[in-house]
This record gives C-alpha cells, sequence and structure tokens, in this order.
C-alpha cells in the first residue's frame, strides 16, 4: 500500500508542473493586463511603462514563468497587484471559507445522492424511481447562478427562513450549501443506482437471495456497499469541481472565498491572485483524486495489485 | 410547519455563532459591484476606494453637485492673482481618530506622501508647502494649476493621521485607518464588509450638513454585496438598510416596494460612442456626423430608462461650465440630416434598406462590454444605425479584453462605453494625441485639437480661463464627430424608510459623509 501511495505521489509532480504552466500561459495570454485598473486620468505613457516594469510585465513570459516558479518552490505566491497583499494572506484568509462551502457540499451532495440513488435501484423503473431521478435532474442541469437567485427568492425572501447573503452567522451557510450541493446530488445517485443495479445481477446476490435474506437487507447491508467503489472514485473528483463550483456561488451570497476572490482578480488580470487561485483549485483536484484512489486501493486489492 | 422549522434553525445558528442582530441607531449600508474589492482605506497610495472612505477620511474641500467648493479640513483659501501661491485656512480643533492633532503641520507632512504614487498628479504642481501659522498654510506652485481645488475634493484626498501612518506603513488602511471623519475604523475585511463606530468628537462637519456632528448614527456596518440582485433582495428583505448605487433598471421594481424610497442625485458619468476617425468609412467626416446624428437620444432615455437621467448632447455632464458648450455644436438625433450626409458620401440605400458604395456595404463594427445595460444601449444603438442604412454587428467583450483590442487601434470602428468624471479634463484624457487606441479610442489625432488641449490643460492659470479655454477644446472634439453622446445616467440609491431617514435634499456629487451625518437610524 505504501509502495502505491509513493507512486502516485511522484506522479503527481509532472502533473504540476504541466498544471502550474498552462495556469500561467493562459492568464497572462488572455487580452488585458492589470495597469489599466491602476491607472489614474491624467496618466502618461511614462508611468505605464515604469509601473508595467514594476510588475515585472515587460520581461518575456517565459522569464515571468520561470521567477513565478523560483518563489512559488520557496513558498511565496508573490504579490497581489491590485490587492497589493501577498497572494497567501489572501489564499489564507478565502480559502477556509472555500473549504467549509464545498465540505459541507460535499457531504450534502454524498448523503443525499447516495441516499436517493439506492431509493431509486430498490425501486426500479417504479414512479419513485422516475420521480427522484428526475427531481435530481433538475437540480442538477439548472445554472448553479439562476438557482441560487431562486433558492434566496423562495427562502429568503418569501419563507424568510434563511439570511439573503453574506457569511456572518451559521445560518447563511444553508443556501449556498443546498445551491452547491445539489449540483453534485445528481451524478453521485446516478452512480449508485448504476453500481447497485450492476451488483444486484451477481451471483453472491442470487445467494442472498436464495438464503432467504430480505432485499431490504440484501441491498442496504451488501449491494449497497460493494456500489461505493465507483461512488469513492466520483468523489475524488468532485473534491475539485466542488470548490470550483462554488466560484460563482460565493459571488451570487455575497460570501468571501476562493471563487469570489478569484472572480474578482479575474476581471482585473490580477495575475499573481489569478494563478495563486487557479493552482489552489488545481491542487484540490489533484490531491481529491489521489485521495479517492488511495480509499479506492484500500477498500479493493485488485487495485493496488493491479498497479504493480 | 414554517414557524417551527425556522425556529429550529434559528437556535442551531445560535449555537454555532453570533447572528448580525442591529441594535438601534446602527445601520447597515451595501456598496456593489463598481466598489466592492477595495483592498485598504489608504487614501494616499490607493488606486480604488469605497464610500466609507469618506466617513472615515475628512478632505479640505468638498465638491457640491453644482460644482461649488465647501470647506471641510480648510475654512478658506485664497490663490496670488499670478496662480503661483495658494493659502489655506484650516478648521481649528480638529483632532484625529487617536487624538493627534490637526493642522498646518499635517498638510506640511501629507504632500510630499504623495511622491511616487499613483495618486501624485493630483499634488504635483505643488513645489512646497510652507507652515504659516498653526492653522495656515500656503502651497507654492511649480506651475499654476487653476484644476488644484478640484483635485483637493477628490476622494483620494483623505488626510490620514501623520504618526499612525507613518507607524503602521503597509497596514494602514488595513489594520487600521486613522482619519479625522465621522466615524472611525473598528474592523475591515476585504471584498466583505467594514465595521465603522461613531467618532463622538465629530463637531466640525461642513456647510454642506445641516448636523456638523457627531453623527446620528452610532455604528455603521458597509457590506460589500457585487451582485446587485442580492444586494436589491437583501434591500427588499431589511438585510440592508441602504444600496449606494442602483442600477437603472432596477428603479420600477424598487419604487414599487412600500417601504424603500429612491433618491436621485445628479449623475456623473456619460454613456456615448465613440467612433474611430483613423479608419474607413469613419475617416470621413459625413459618415460620423451621420452616424452621430442617427442616435436617438431621448428614445433611449424614455425605454430604456424611464425617464431617469438625461439625453447627453456633448461630452461632458451638464453640470459642469465647460459642457454649456454653443447649442450649434450640441450633437442631437437628425434622422433625415443622417441620411441626406450619407447620400452626400455616396453611400446609397440597398434594396436590403443598408447602404453601400462601390459595391461595399455599409457594415461595421460596433462593441460593447459585458454588462446588461451596455448590452441594452448597444442594441438600441444597433437598431437606431440601422434605420438610416447602417448594419452595425455587436461583439461583446469583458472590461479588461476591450481595453486590450482598442490598443491595437484599427480593430474597433463604433463602441458603446461610459466615464464617471466630474472634471472637464476628461476630454484630455480620451482625446489627447498621446493616447491612441486606448483611452483615446476614437483615434482623433488632429493638430488644432492638440493646440487646444495645450492650451487649455497646461496654460490656463485661473479657474475662469480655464472654463473658457476647455469649452473651446470642447466644443472643437464636437465639431469632429469623433463620438456621438448617448445618455447621462442620474446616480440613484435606495434606502429602508421604516430603517433611516436621509435629509430631504443629498449635497454633494455623491452620497457621502455629508449626508451620512445628516441620517437618523430608527430607534
Amino acid at each position: 500500500m505504501f509502495d502505491y501511495i509513493l507512486r502516485r505521489l511522484l506522479f503527481l509532480v509532472p502533473v504540476f508542473f504541466a498544471v502550474s504552466f498552462v495556469i500561467f500561459m493562459i492568464i497572462h495570454l488572455v487580452p488585458g493586463d492589470p495597469i489599466d485598473h491602476i491607472l489614474q486620468v491624467g496618466s502618461t505613457d511614462q508611468q505605464r511603462a515604469a509601473m508595467t516594469a514594476r510588475y515585472g510585465l515587460d520581461k518575456p513570459l517565459i522569464a515571468q514563468y520561470g521567477i513565478w516558479l523560483i518563489k512559488l518552490a520557496q513558498g511565496d505566491l508573490g504579490e497581489a497587484i491590485i490587492l497589493r497583499q501577498p497572494v497567501t494572506d489572501l489564499i489564507v484568509q478565502n480559502l477556509p471559507h472555500s473549504l467549509t462551502l464545498g465540505g459541507l457540499a460535499l457531504i450534502f451532495s454524498t448523503v443525499v445522492g447516495i441516499a436517493a440513488g439506492a431509493i431509486a435501484a430498490l425501486n426500479r423503473d417504479g414512479w419513485t424511481d422516475r420521480s427522484v431521478m428526475t427531481v435530481i435532474l433538475f437540480g442538477s442541469t439548472v445554472p448553479s447562478f439562476w438557482l441560487g437567485l431562486l433558492m434566496i427568492l423562495l427562502f429568503a425572501v418569501q419563507l424568510e427562513w434563511f439570511p439573503v447573503s453574506g457569511a456572518r452567522s451559521a445560518s447563511a451557510l444553508v443556501l449556498p450549501v443546498l445551491t452547491v450541493g445539489l449540483g453534485g446530488v445528481a451524478l453521485i445517485a446516478r452512480v449508485t443506482r448504476a453500481a447497485m443495479l450492476d451488483i444486484a445481477r451477481r451471483d453472491f446476490v442470487m445467494m442472498l437471495h436464495a438464503k432467504g435474506l430480505s432485499p431490504w437487507r440484501i441491498h442496504l447491508r451488501h449491494v449497497l456497499r460493494h456500489a461505493m467503489l465507483p461512488v469513492v472514485t466520483i468523489l475524488g473528483l468532485r473534491i475539485g469541481w466542488i470548490l470550483g463550483g462554488a466560484v460563482t456561488i460565493e459571488y451570487v451570497f455575497a460570501r468571501p472565498g476562493l471563487g469570489s476572490l478569484l472572480i474578482t482578480s479575474l476581471g482585473q488580470r490580477d495575475y499573481p491572485v489569478v494563478q495563486g487561485c487557479l493552482l489552489m483549485l488545481a491542487i484540490a483536484v489533484m490531491l481529491g483524486t489521489l485521495v479517492g484512489d488511495i480509499v479506492q486501493a484500500a477498500m479493493d486489492p485488485r487495485i493496488r495489485e493491479g498497479a504493480r | 410547519m414554517r414557524k417551527s422549522v425556522k425556529a429550529a434553525l434559528l437556535s442551531a445558528s445560535l449555537l454555532v455563532s453570533v447572528p448580525a442582530i442591529v441594535q438601534a441607531q446602527e445601520a447597515i449600508f451595501a456598496v456593489t459591484a463598481r466598489e466592492v474589492g477595495a483592498p485598504s482605506y489608504n487614501p494616499i497610495t490607493a488606486t480604488k476606494l469605497n464610500s466609507a472612505n469618506s466617513l472615515i477620511f475628512d478632505r479640505l474641500l468638498l465638491q457640491d453637485a453644482d460644482q461649488s467648493f465647501h470647506g471641510l479640513l480648510a475654512t478658506s483659501w485664497e490663490s496670488s492673482p499670478d496662480g503661483m501661491q495658494w493659502t489655506f485656512k484650516l478648521k481649528p480643533g480638529v483632532k484625529f481618530h487617536n487624538g493627534e492633532p490637526f493642522n498646518a503641520r499635517t498638510i506640511e507632512w501629507w504632500v510630499p506622501k504623495f511622491a511616487g504614487t499613483e495618486n501624485a498628479y493630483t499634488v504635483a504642481a505643488i513645489e512646497r508647502v510652507e507652515v504659516v501659522d498653526d492653522l495656515t498654510v500656503r502651497f507654492h506652485m511649480k506651475t499654476p494649476d487653476p484644476n488644484l481645488l478640484f483635485n483637493l475634493a477628490s476622494s483620494f484626498m483623505g488626510v490620514p493621521a501623520p504618526k499612525a501612518y507613518d507607524a503602521l506603513g503597509d497596514k494602514f488602511g488595513v489594520a487600521e485607518a486613522i482619519g479625522t471623519g465621522p466615524f472611525k475604523m473598528e474592523k475591515f475585511t476585504v471584498g466583505q464588509q467594514t465595521v465603522l463606530v461613531r467618532n463622538d468628537d465629530y463637531t466640525w462637519g461642513s456647510d454642506l450638513s445641516q448636523n456638523k456632528g457627531p453623527a446620528k448614527i452610532k455604528r455603521l456596518t458597509v457590506r460589500e454585496i457585487p451582485e446587485d440582485s442580492t444586494a436589491f433582495l437583501e434591500l427588499k428583505t431589511g438585510g440592508v438598510d441602504l444600496v449606494y448605487t442602483v442600477p437603472t433598471d432596477f428603479l420600477p421594481r424598487l419604487q414599487a416596494e412600500k417601504n424603500i424610497k429612491v433618491m436621485t442625485i445628479p449623475g456623473t458619468e456619460i454613456v456615448y460612442m465613440p467612433i474611430n476617425t483613423s479608419v474607413a468609412p469613419f475617416t470621413d467626416i459625413k459618415v460620423r456626423e451621420a452616424v452621430a446624428l442617427a442616435i436617438n437620444q431621448k428614445a433611449i432615455l424614455d425605454t430604456l430608462y424611464g425617464g431617469a437621467g438625461a439625453a447627453a448632447h456633448t461630452f461632458l455632464i451638464s453640470s459642469l461650465e465647460e459642457a454649456k458648450v454653443d447649442p450649434k455644436y450640441q450633437i442631437s438625433y437628425n434622422p433625415d440630416r443622417a441620411r441626406a450626409l450619407l447620400d452626400e458620401a455616396g453611400w446609397k440605400v440597398g434594396a436590403n434598406g443598408i447602404r453601400a458604395k462601390d459595391g461595399q456595404p455599409l457594415q461595421v463594427k460596433l462593441w460593447t462590454q459585458n454588462g446588461t445595460e451596455f448590452k441594452r444601449i448597444t442594441e438600441v444603438v444597433q437598431a437606431q444605425l440601422k434605420a438610416i442604412g447602417v448594419q452595425a454587428d455587436i461583439t461583446v467583450f469583458d472590461a479588461s479584453t476591450i481595453n486590450a483590442q482598442y490598443r491595437k487601434k484599427t480593430e474597433h470602428q463604433l463602441a458603446v462605453r461610459s466615464y464617471s468624471w466630474t472634471n472637464a479634463d476628461i476630454i484630455d484624457w480620451f482625446f489627447s494625441a498621446k493616447r491612441l487606441g486606448y483611452p483615446n479610442v476614437s483615434m482623433l489625432d488632429d493638430p488644432q485639437a492638440e493646440a487646444l488641449n495645450d492650451t487649455a490643460m497646461n496654460k490656463s492659470k485661473t479657474w475662469d480661463e480655464r472654463v473658457r479655454n476647455f469649452r473651446a477644446y470642447h466644443e472643437y472634439v464636437l465639431s469632429r464627430f469623433a463620438f456621438a453622446p448617448i445618455y447621462e445616467p442620474a446616480n440613484s440609491f435606495a434606502f429602508n424608510t421604516k430603517k433611516l431617514t436621509l435629509p430631504a435634499t443629498i449635497r454633494g456629487t455623491r452620497l457621502t459623509s455629508q449626508s451620512i451625518i445628516d441620517t437618523d437610524a430608527a430607534k
């Protein structure tokens, strides 16, 4: 198991470099630059040139990338051009909020997704199955931005159950968590349902039926357990998606987090902040996938044997 | 069901954190998209500040909506006849939030602090500061600067406490922000909110306020809500008591709410269509004039904005003296003349209603930036151009990308843009040949315009002379049809009448400290 984990960790190194290169190049090649957001009315070309040089933006792109990598190796993500704070500080301030929202949304979508998928599988092709899958499909296909506003209109404005926006109380987390979480429920439910239906056709399940166990006990204690393997794979991928999916939701609900920081910095082309935020999201996806793979290997020895 | 669930959720939230219960004499304001994300309250180095800045820091002067200047930290000022000296008398008894005294030595310390910052231009013409006595300071100028009063009234001219500023360094404006304003900063979370508490020692409000201080509100939270819909819903549900800026398309919904009042003050913005004078077909002034006259400003004002704001016929906001040009230079809707000009220029109407010349259709690019209002205005402009036989193809860019595209100089033809500025030197910014591409999107490179620019910007010794010179420059730019004026938005804000009582008349160019200290919160 240790060998398996070590191999997976080593594989992440080239992936990290490739991802960092793509992140850096994409934001620098997109038209626009941060200097436009700093210049005041009356600024001269000389002032613009001086500011461009001050932030190292006059150097060749590959040189800028090299400088960024060297600082990254020292744990320095640079200084935000517009916000004028160390990017590390900005991320440290905002990441816990994103992790809280993302983590709770992941738990919500996992619990509800698995439950919905199990209920649907147990009532295959019945009205329960169709109803559950239809509702879930609606929640996952509606754009999250619009879903968030719908949530606010219904639960905050009409019913007055929760605050409209902000992060000043725990109740302010409920609607954003529901909005982000609902987006993930459909995929987990569908994977759970499909996996359970597949496992239910196996010989050992038929044997359990022959032994006289109740269908509920067979499905919940045996089939569901085996169906978790593909679900764990999906969850590993979902970790990064959850953080990324929260980007627009943080904006709609005026919550702090990497998403709000990323959207604002993207509009202003604050390169160091965009690079730092995207790198964090990429690391979340990589680590999430790694955790998913490790848990899967722990659950199924055939996976770690096959990797040798 | 509803009450029990609600009670259960409220109890749960109380267990883990303190909910934001607003006490009497407290208020919550919201700033929206344009003001979200101000990185600090350091008025000397900041390139972006929000409305809370004026509550923490006082300036020497304030500017009213009619562009007149009123003393705040200064009681009077005068300029020598040659414009080379300015003498300011300062208000006695003013203290910073940390007890430091405000006096002439403060100003002597303050002016040089701008050197090397992006705001240095505001005091660039001052050579040195002389302390005449404890409450009198004199600026010795490098060159006459009739614009000095405007610069001193800008939101970046709040005066910070010298000792605290020097001690805190880069942390000033983030960890602490100490001024002489009617409110002290208690806490600031970038991108989220600023908590302000009343400065109980404040007694030096300007004559733009009825109440000279202290403010009536004891505690004020300024929240940052980037999404306009969310801010509107917070106001509707009582989550916030006032929203600083309301988009015009929200006005009908807000006006329909029983407890919400919308107040409007003269705007500081102009929406216009720059015309690229350096590319065909707009190298022909007749074509430029035709597209400019095709814009029906009144129709846009009435149909898109319900009459809120004003039709724009020049490049400047109407409250500026320099905007009062000879009426023959104003650009107003005249489709008959527009069609006649295109006929004269050789563009004949085709079977499909679109004009053509030498086999080439009159098809142009019309750029705009993303945002609901921009897109709406642009679609109407497209339709109005089509009415005179011009096919305009719309492309939408984000704000950063479009500036990079303009810098290519020959890619764009028409665009819908806006600016917000209360000084005539904006004509220099957008039409000087020193800035072709961006911000001179019109690519105006005209020797006579440059000569008039130089006179207006550098050779005016007094304010009146400056007004005359800028008016002449403005009239010339209008005569070249380098742009089409479209709309002058009003500045609207909305508040909850059950929670707040605002003064009947809002003074100043924006809703800032002079009105907030007159504002009462419900007990």
